[in-house]
């Protein structure tokens, strides 16, 4: 049998990027247990516990997230079983995290009752963001379980990864700066570079191991957002039963606590740490479409320094918003997010319509030329509704009304796939694959398949 | 293509006018921290903090051994030795709680002007009851026109929850 054709015969960067995904991994991992063992060692505080404790939570998601990656490159028939393998071991570890969490972080000062409360009342938030998030894709949305995946590692990974050298950062500084101001610009340098760089790791991750889900810059924005978000809801969880342990004896703990919430899972909810990683995601996105190392280097680069921009600013230059203890204060709290956060949130998402658009159009064009091939997986008609997401829409609300919810998600499935379909013939034509030319005939293949159940419902 | 190759440059050329704008953005924090952490501003000089203990406030003195350690309920003072600096600087001494807030504090002045004043106690905040749990940094600062630019001791002190 002769194997069929690649988009990119000549490309040797599938290797390469699996090699360096190893190596990110590798460092990752030996970041994490050093992290971890040197917290026990030397900070002899209930964080050092948690941190060492907490490995196997990280193992254990680190294992389910190489077999869900296996579950979707090996074979399909083994795929159902990895995936509820790799279910298993990320339920699991996420479990166990938020154990380890309650039990030697907060048990002592807060209780484990608070700490499931606090995560609880996230919950709803995150999700909706998450939701939020994967819906900004109007074109191609991500799959659930990647951007679940990235969400989990923003929560666990990156979280654990900071632990240990936010540690050593603020210990130099409180015994070597002046405390006030300039002890406060070091700190959010210390936020702005350690949390990105943790969470961007994660976003690299996802770029060099899960290419073929990983299209543009708004796929690089919806992965970073999510990491944000995941990083968000395990950091507010930290705050809000943290500042209930301090106020609680005060009489006011669960107000101090409520406060917390809103700021982290309402106000700063797509502002904060969402906006900032999805600035990585922005420039790993475009770095995934352009055509030379140096600009994709560059790419990457500059999404980080966004990013770490981004975290400085509001960081550093919170607290000198004049905020007083009148009845303005309300608006003033949330003037100062909207200020200071603002203009990055604004410029993300200028980002963001533009990739749409870019994405819409060059689907547009490839759901014309898949057309003019009469090989019937998209017949010309359908190019008009395909390439508009409320066309698209209105194609379901009319299949729910005559033929009730199964005809929504076939007809659904069907767009998908063509979608798919167009995905993988746009960045063939540019040669950003290396999967061979069978993966599209696959694809097509598909196509015809799901229209045929579709007529027959 | 060449359509498609244009507006992926305009996304290229974009973010990197985000990230000079970062950049920016990052060197007025470098210069923002060099302004409040001048360099070159150590004299080698040293304060003594002679202890931190137990604070009675009706009596203003303190009592009881020198302690690291305090349960939010108790009060606490330190104890500086000004007399251990020369008379031509300005200095102060300062409570700062875990969110770095100053707490108490006693100057500025002349070491002489503050040889009265060797007890620096940290404060209830108005309307609680207890001091807030957490670390609690003091520090007893050089002052150079108002502004803090040099830390002569430092001591650490943790209140429990």
């Amino acid at each position: 049998m002769v194997a069929p054709p690649a988009a990119n015969p000549q490309s040797r960067l599938r290797p390469a990027r699996y090699w360096t995904a190893l190596t990110l991994a590798v460092l990752i991992v030996v970041a994490l247990v050093t992290s971890s063992i040197l917290n026990y060692v030397y900070l002899d505080t209930i964080s050092g516990r948690t941190s060492l404790y907490g490995l196997l939570a990280v193992a254990l998601v680190a294992f389910g997230t190489f077999i869900l990656v296996r579950a979707y490159n090996r074979d399909p028939a083994m795929r159902r079983k990895n995936l509820i393998r790799a279910a298993v071991l990320i339920g699991l570890g996420v479990l166990l995290w938020l154990l380890i969490i309650d039990v030697f972080l907060f048990t002592q000062s807060a209780g484990p009752l608070v700490a499931a409360v606090c995560a609880l009342v996230c919950l709803p938030t995150t999700a909706f963001g998450l939701v939020v998030v994967r819906r900004l894709d109007r074109n191609h949305k991500e799959p659930w379980r990647l951007v679940l995946v990235a969400a989990a590692w923003g929560a666990i990974v990156a979280t654990s990864l900071v632990v240990w050298g936010e540690t050593l950062w603020q210990s130099t500084a409180q015994h070597a700066l002046v405390p006030g101001p300039g002890l406060d610009t070091s700190l959010a340098f210390m936020a702005g570079i350690l949390e990105e760089l943790s969470k961007g790791a994660a976003v690299l991750l996802l770029f060099l191991v899960m290419r073929n889900e990983f299209d543009d810059v708004v796929d690089g924005i919806v992965y970073g957002a999510a990491i944000g978000l995941g990083f968000n809801f395990l950091e507010s969880i930290s705050y809000m039963t943290n500042v209930y342990a301090i106020f609680a004896p005060e009489g006011f703990g669960t107000a101090a606590a409520a406060i917390q919430w809103y700021f982290r899972q309402v106000l700063g909810l797509f502002f904060g740490h969402a906006t900032y990683t999805a600035f990585i995601g922005a420039g790993v996105g475009i770095a995934r479409q352009l055509p030379n190392m140096r600009q994709k280097v560059l790419a990457i680069v500059a999404g980080f320094v966004v990013a770490i921009a981004g975290h400085f600013a509001w960081d550093a230059w919170a607290a000198l918003f004049p905020v007083d203890t009148t009845v303005f204060v309300i608006v003033e709290i949330h003037l100062r997010t909207l200020i200071l956060s603002g203009p990055f949130t604004a410029a993300l998402l200028a980002l963001l319509i533009f990739g749409i658009r870019y994405e819409g159009q060059n689907l547009r064009d490839q759901l014309q030329k898949e057309a003019a091939t009469a090989q019937g997986a998209i017949l010309p008609e359908e190019v008009a509704v395909l390439a508009s997401p409320w066309q698209r829409l209105k194609q379901r609300l009319q299949a729910l009304s005559r033929q009730g919810v199964r005809a929504y998600f076939r007809v659904s499935q069907l767009q998908t796939a063509q979608l798919d379909l167009a995905m993988e013939r746009w960045h063939r034509e540019r040669k950003e694959i290396d999967t061979p030319l069978e993966a599209e005939q696959k694809l097509r293949e598909r196509v015809i398949q799901l229209r045929h159940w579709v007529a027959a419902a | 293509m060449s359509t498609t190759y244009d507006q992926l440059r305009v996304l290229y050329r974009t973010v990197l006018l985000f990230a000079t704008v970062g950049l920016v953005i990052l060197a007025i924090g470098v210069i923002q921290f060099a302004y409040f952490e001048p360099f070159g501003q150590s004299t080698g000089l040293t304060a003594r903090i002679v202890g931190v203990h137990v604070y009675n406030s009706d009596s203003g003195k303190v009592e009881g051994p020198d302690r690291s350690e305090f349960p939010r309920d108790v009060e606490f003072a330190a104890v500086v030795d000004w007399s251990s600096l020369p008379d031509n600087v300005v200095v102060d001494a300062r409570w700062y709680d875990n969110f770095g807030t100053v707490r108490g504090q006693v100057g500025p002045g002349t070491p002489a002007s503050l040889a009265d004043k060797t007890i620096v106690p940290v404060l209830v905040p108005e309307g609680y009851h207890f001091i807030l749990p957490g670390r609690y940094t003091l520090v007893v600062e050089r002052l150079q026109q108002d502004r803090a630019v040099e830390v002569l001791a430092r001591r650490f002190v943790r209140v429990d929850r």
